[in-house]
């Protein structure tokens, strides 16, 4: 077989350095963390910093194009002949490192002084380097094992990140949970690889992409196993519980990995799998229905939603969802664009409600928020901009990419996809907006009781302040660490969509070697249009949340209307639309069950039924054989005499034959 | 002078006799003093035939083995009436259904 690679084979030290540095920081600073202090949090963002320099320093090799080879590749080592690791860095993998280490360096920065005071301020800054390196081995990886090897590993650092308030029961609940759903998503991807290396014996994307005819009918089973996992990942349905739940991390982590990039991860995988996916309809079909799915249940979870946090969770949670979309049903360029963008203004959404959450001393309720705008008019812009982004108001960032994925799911002939993605535009809005009215508009409502706003048991609310945590007022970082980032972020956050720009814009042609040629349908209506009827939805969405947050009217009564909303919250809304009921009674109960099964029955039957049979027929031939030990020497003797003649007998007779 | 030739199946016959009346000594005796007696008696049936066929084959191996015999009788004799006496010693006794500490 040839041996095929993508990329052109070198030797780049850049790219070794930009992939091994985030681990170097997180090996210092667990090791020496209680000498460096505060000093933890500048060597974890300096690290970060140094590797998203050295990504912009790969940024020629990454795209050059020599003969079909698309960007670097970099051997590493031989495992067993044909089976290199390798690191591959070409533009779809350039665009995550980008995002991984830019974003990942602001993020950093921020949580120095986010985290300033935390007792494992240094443990912090260990566990994220480490997520980034881990996020890196996922994504530069050339071949698939590699590609799990950093899928675990990011899960891993979720479980870590999730779970760092670990005297907290709710957050190690929270960690162990997302660490068993992503499990699950790992084993369907192994055996999505066992099939690939069973069909086309090789490991590496190059050989598989290049012999992906082998695969014959197994393609369509390939797809699914790699689809679950990432589904589990990338928080589709039905295995999206997690993410909420993981809100129970440091808001930066909730920026860095719940929203900007492992979660994206499964839209990566996809969009690296895109050969396989491009011949496989069946799975595109699932792929995409499952994503305008997520993308439509999450808009519609997000308006029921009182923790900041938890909004933003199910706002990320539809969002990834119009990314799975877009590279399922093969737009694969605008799936990735959206993740580019949605990167930059997700971020920007959790930094800016870390501010608040910071000033509030850990009050996430919106409902004990509100008139926040006069306080914090910089967390006001900050959040407005990510909100006027996420709605896709033309000119921000998300208009250009989540138009282009909504019209790329009609251009592929998925007509329904569109219209949900279309509905899912304007309760997008709806919910951001209820957002941005209830956090800064009206009155400040923290010094109201909670039961009078319907909150009956306020420390289940929302996440409860943390003495442990929580920075004392004389012991604040300067402000402007957490400003800086912010305020640095806002820039992509309105302008990044400009590179989607156009028919020959920016974005197509980086990718324009990336990607097969898609082929698309004749649609009905315009990408203009589309666009025309996306503002409009998100109008109309925009519409009910001034109606019922944000006119003087719904002012007037905030109080009242939010206890009365709190109260009369219907109870499929109230309960996530019951998935995780439904996921409790079809997986936990039935393991449970299966479990006592197998306590009550298999194992006193079967198990210590089998030992117990072996030890008692041992005892019984024991009593059989005990009855010749009669201690009488003559019965000895006769039984010799008998034996000997038998033997004597034998011999006399065999011998008579010979 | 010759002396009247015996036959070799009269050997054969002496031992079978002294062999099968040590089986029934060893077999029937309570008394262990009898029962080595009777061991050597076999022994000595043994013996017997050992030698008539060394002599009717003119093959010196069975006396040598004759001989052989003779000392593993003599180590057996040694053992057998250690045993008896320590038995003896321990149990007041010597019947050899008597003493039946291995009944299982």
């Amino acid at each position: 077989m040839i041996h095929h690679v993508m990329g052109v084979n070198g030797f780049y030290p850049l790219l070794m350095t930009l992939w091994l540095l985030p681990l170097a920081g997180a090996v210092l600073c667990w090791t020496f963390g209680p000498q460096l202090k505060q000093l933890a949090g500048w060597l974890g963002a300096a690290t970060l910093g140094t590797s998203f320099v050295l990504t912009l320093l790969s940024w020629s090799a990454a795209t050059q194009n020599s003969g079909g080879a698309l960007g670097a590749h970099q051997s590493l080592l031989s495992w067993i002949p044909g089976f290199d690791f390798g690191l591959l860095l070409d533009p779809l993998s350039l665009i995550w490192t980008f995002i991984i280490t830019g974003v990942g360096f602001l993020i950093h920065f921020y949580s120095i002084g986010y985290m300033h005071g935390d007792k494992a301020f240094a443990r912090f800054f260990a566990y994220m380097n480490f997520f980034v390196f881990a996020m890196l081995t996922l994504v530069l990886s050339d071949n698939f094992v590699g590609l799990l090897v950093g899928w675990g590993l990011v899960g891993l650092a979720s479980y870590f990140l999730i779970g760092f308030w670990f005297e907290r029961p709710s957050a190690v609940a929270a960690a162990r949970k997302a660490f068993v759903i992503n499990v699950v998503g790992d084993v369907a991807i192994m055996f999505a690889i066992f099939v690939i290396f069973t069909k086309v014996g090789a490991l590496g994307f190059g050989d598989v992409f290049a012999n992906a005819s082998q695969l014959g009918d197994w393609v369509f089973v390939v797809c699914v196993g790699l689809f679950i996992g990432a589904a589990a990942k990338s928080a589709q349905l039905p295995l999206h519980t997690w993410l909420p739940d993981a809100m129970e991390g440091p808001t930066p982590v909730s920026a860095l990995i719940h929203a900007a990039t492992m979660v994206t991860a499964g839209v990566y995988l996809i969009a690296r799998c895109a050969p396989l996916w491009s011949v496989s309809s069946d799975a595109q079909m699932l792929v995409g229905t499952i994503g305008a799915l997520t993308a439509l249940v999450g808009a519609i979870l997000g308006t029921a939603q009182w923790d900041i946090k938890r909004i933003l969770a199910y706002s990320t949670m539809s969002q990834i969802g119009y990314m799975i979309m877009g590279v399922g049903v093969g737009a694969f360029e605008g799936g990735v664009a959206h993740f580019f963008t949605h990167a930059f203004f997700k971020a920007q959404l959790f930094l800016g409600s870390g501010l608040i959450i910071h000033a509030l001393a850990n009050e996430q309720d919106v409902r004990r928020m509100g008139g926040l705008m006069k306080k914090m008019p910089f967390a006001f812009v900050a959040m407005l901009t990510g909100v006027l982004a996420i709605c896709g108001i033309p000119g921000f960032s998300g208009a250009f990419s989540k138009d282009a994925v909504i019209y790329g799911a009609l251009a592929h002939g998925h007509p329904w996809l569109y219209a949900i993605g279309l509905i899912t535009a304007g309760i997008t809005a709806y919910y951001m907006f209820r957002m941005i009215f209830l956090t800064f508009f009206g009155s400040y409502r923290g010094d109201v009781d909670p039961s009078e706003l319907g909150i009956r048991h306020p420390e289940l609310a929302g996440t409860p302040a943390h003495d442990e945590h929580e920075p004392h007022e004389h012991d604040h970082a300067p402000a402007w660490i957490m400003a800086v980032p912010v305020g640095l972020l806002i820039v992509p956050t309105v302008f990044a969509g400009w590179l989607m720009f156009g028919e020959h814009s920016w974005w197509s042609q980086f990718f324009s070697a990336q990607f097969a040629p898609e082929h698309t349908v004749a649609t009905p209506v315009s990408d203009v249009m589309t666009t025309v009827f996306a503002v409009a939805a998100v109008l109309a969405g925009f519409a009910i949340a001034y109606l019922r947050y944000g006119a003087p009217a719904a002012m007037e009564h905030a109080i009242e209307r939010l206890r009365t909303e709190t109260v009369r919250m219907p109870g499929a809304l109230a309960n996530a639309l019951y998935f995780d009921a439904a996921l409790d009674a079809l997986f936990v109960r039935t393991s449970q069950l299966l479990g006592t099964l197998f306590g009550r029955l298999i194992d006193p039957l079967v198990i210590d039924g089998g030992v117990r049979e072996v030890a008692l027929s041992a005892r019984w031939l024991g009593t059989l054989v005990r009855s010749f030990q009669t201690g009488l020497v003559r019965a000895y003797a006769l039984i010799l005499v008998i034996g000997v003649a038998c033997f004597v007998a034998y011999y006399a007779i065999a011998g008579g034959v010979h | 002078m010759s002396a009247l030739p015996v036959s070799l199946a009269s050997y054969i016959g002496l031992s079978a006799v002294m062999f099968f009346v040590g089986v029934a000594g060893v077999v029937l005796r309570r008394n262990p003093l009898v029962m080595l007696m009777s061991i050597e008696l076999m022994f000595n049936a043994a013996n017997i035939v050992f030698v008539a066929f060394a002599r009717a084959w003119m093959h010196n191996a069975g006396h040598i083995f004759a001989f052989l015999v003779i000392t593993v009788a003599a180590a057996e004799a040694a053992i057998g009436l250690a045993i008896v006496v320590a038995v003896f010693r321990s149990a007041k006794n010597v019947d050899v259904d008597e003493v039946a500490l291995l009944k299982g």
